[in-house]
């Protein structure tokens, strides 16, 4: 029943993609929400709880959620895992007292079920800031060459400027519709 | 009593079919310079021996900064795929790969007579990995599809120079030209002969629950 319903959902292809903007406190991940949505940098405070619109790209329509990204309600964040299509994971590249525990929050998240099948895209965000650290490093320091069952993509991007959303966009619209 | 049994009948049942219907599954990495068309030779394969994909459109793929898998059946085996960036900065990386792989496809652009021995060095620094030994190696030469590019006879004799490191594994290098999908599956098809070959030096990797 569910796998005809889903088959037949697919035939018309109207369906959502469900898209977590995942990351620590000050990454930047209420600011490229509204880049993606409206275009414009908007001013942001942290975020408690979340924020959700729905952006379209490409055609695609994406109900995108943005957690709040505080120690305090991190634990929070498997809450949304259910039927997630994507992951955007936002790193502050200048903070690199951090990436650490972005690291730590990012391994035990990739391991729930619920996950398992989501893509995952990185954003080293703040490129901006000189002296950040580089793809490499983010690449590094988050440890991603342990995944071996999961496409992902690491992005270099700068909210504020707008640079770098749109190649991770258009990479994850492309992903997402040709995703088996 | 008779929950047990049936627990323990259902557990070997369930094992059984397990046995009867999973496939054994083997990694293979590919592996190249930047631009040597890496993605596009994935989403060839996987266009031409996956029943009811649509690959992306050449014109989309991006430079990968990450990982592409791709998982493909054929010939009664599942082939794991995965495409990572080849820019020099992340060539470091592909090393963590090598323990678990059971084949590696190396794709040179023969197109590109400046970079031809970069890709070569890099091709020799790779094979020399202890944690490659016995692994059938793959040698594509992209691009034929370009009328200028260079053809096999010319790229084969600069990767065979180093044959001592190639030792006694399978070692093959054929046309090949990702865009329009022509060589890809003789590619492959050649690939899985030798991966079942080695199948003792290197098994099939554990089935995970999926």
């Amino acid at each position: 029943m569910g796998l005809l319903f889903s088959y037949f959902k697919s035939l018309i292809g109207t369906r959502e993609m469900r898209i977590l903007i995942l990351g620590l406190d000050g990454a930047g991940k209420t600011t490229i929400l509204y880049r993606l949505q409206v275009g414009e940098v908007v001013t942001t405070i942290p975020t408690i709880g979340f924020n959700v619109e729905q952006v379209t790209y490409k055609n695609l329509k994406f109900q995108v959620w943005d957690l709040g990204g505080q120690t305090s309600i991190r634990p929070y964040w498997r809450c949304y895992y259910s039927n997630t299509d994507a992951i955007i994971y936002v790193v502050d590249s200048a903070d690199k007292e951090r990436i650490g525990i972005s690291k730590d929050e990012l391994v035990p998240m990739l391991r729930e079920e619920e996950l398992a099948d989501a893509i995952l895209v990185v954003l080293a965000n703040k490129q901006d800031i000189p002296g950040c650290m580089s793809l490499k490093d983010v690449h590094q320091a988050l440890g991603l060459e342990a995944l071996k069952n999961r496409t992902f993509q690491i992005f270099k991007t700068s909210a504020v400027k707008g640079e770098g959303l749109d190649m991770a966009m258009e990479w994850l619209a492309n992903a997402l519709k040709n995703r088996k | 009593m008779g929950g047990q049994n049936d627990s323990v009948y259902n557990d070997s049942f369930h094992g059984f079919y397990k046995y009867m219907v999973q496939k054994d599954e083997f990694c293979v990495l590919i592996l190249g310079l930047d631009n040597a068309g890496k993605t596009t030779f994935l989403e060839a394969a996987k266009t031409k021996l996956s029943k009811n994909y649509i690959g992306v459109h050449p014109s989309k793929i991006t430079t990968t900064v990450g990982l592409n898998i791709g998982k493909i059946d054929v010939a009664g085996i599942r082939l794991n795929f995965w495409d990572l960036g080849g820019q020099s900065e992340l060539q470091s990386l592909w090393d963590k790969y090598y323990e678990e792989s059971h084949a590696i496809i190396y794709i040179v652009d023969s197109t590109d007579r400046d970079r031809i021995e970069e890709s070569k060095d890099i091709f020799d620094k790779m094979i020399a990995s202890e944690f490659l030994q016995g692994v059938p190696l793959l040698v594509l030469a992209n691009k034929q599809d370009v009328p200028e590019c260079m053809g096999v006879r010319e790229v084969k004799p600069i990767f065979n120079k180093n044959a001592h490191l190639i030792g006694k594994r399978d070692c093959m290098v054929l046309p090949v030209s990702a865009l329009t999908g022509d060589g890809v599956d003789e590619g492959i098809k050649w690939l899985v002969e030798c991966i079942k070959r080695n199948v003792f030096l290197r098994p099939p990797r554990n089935q995970e629950e999926t």
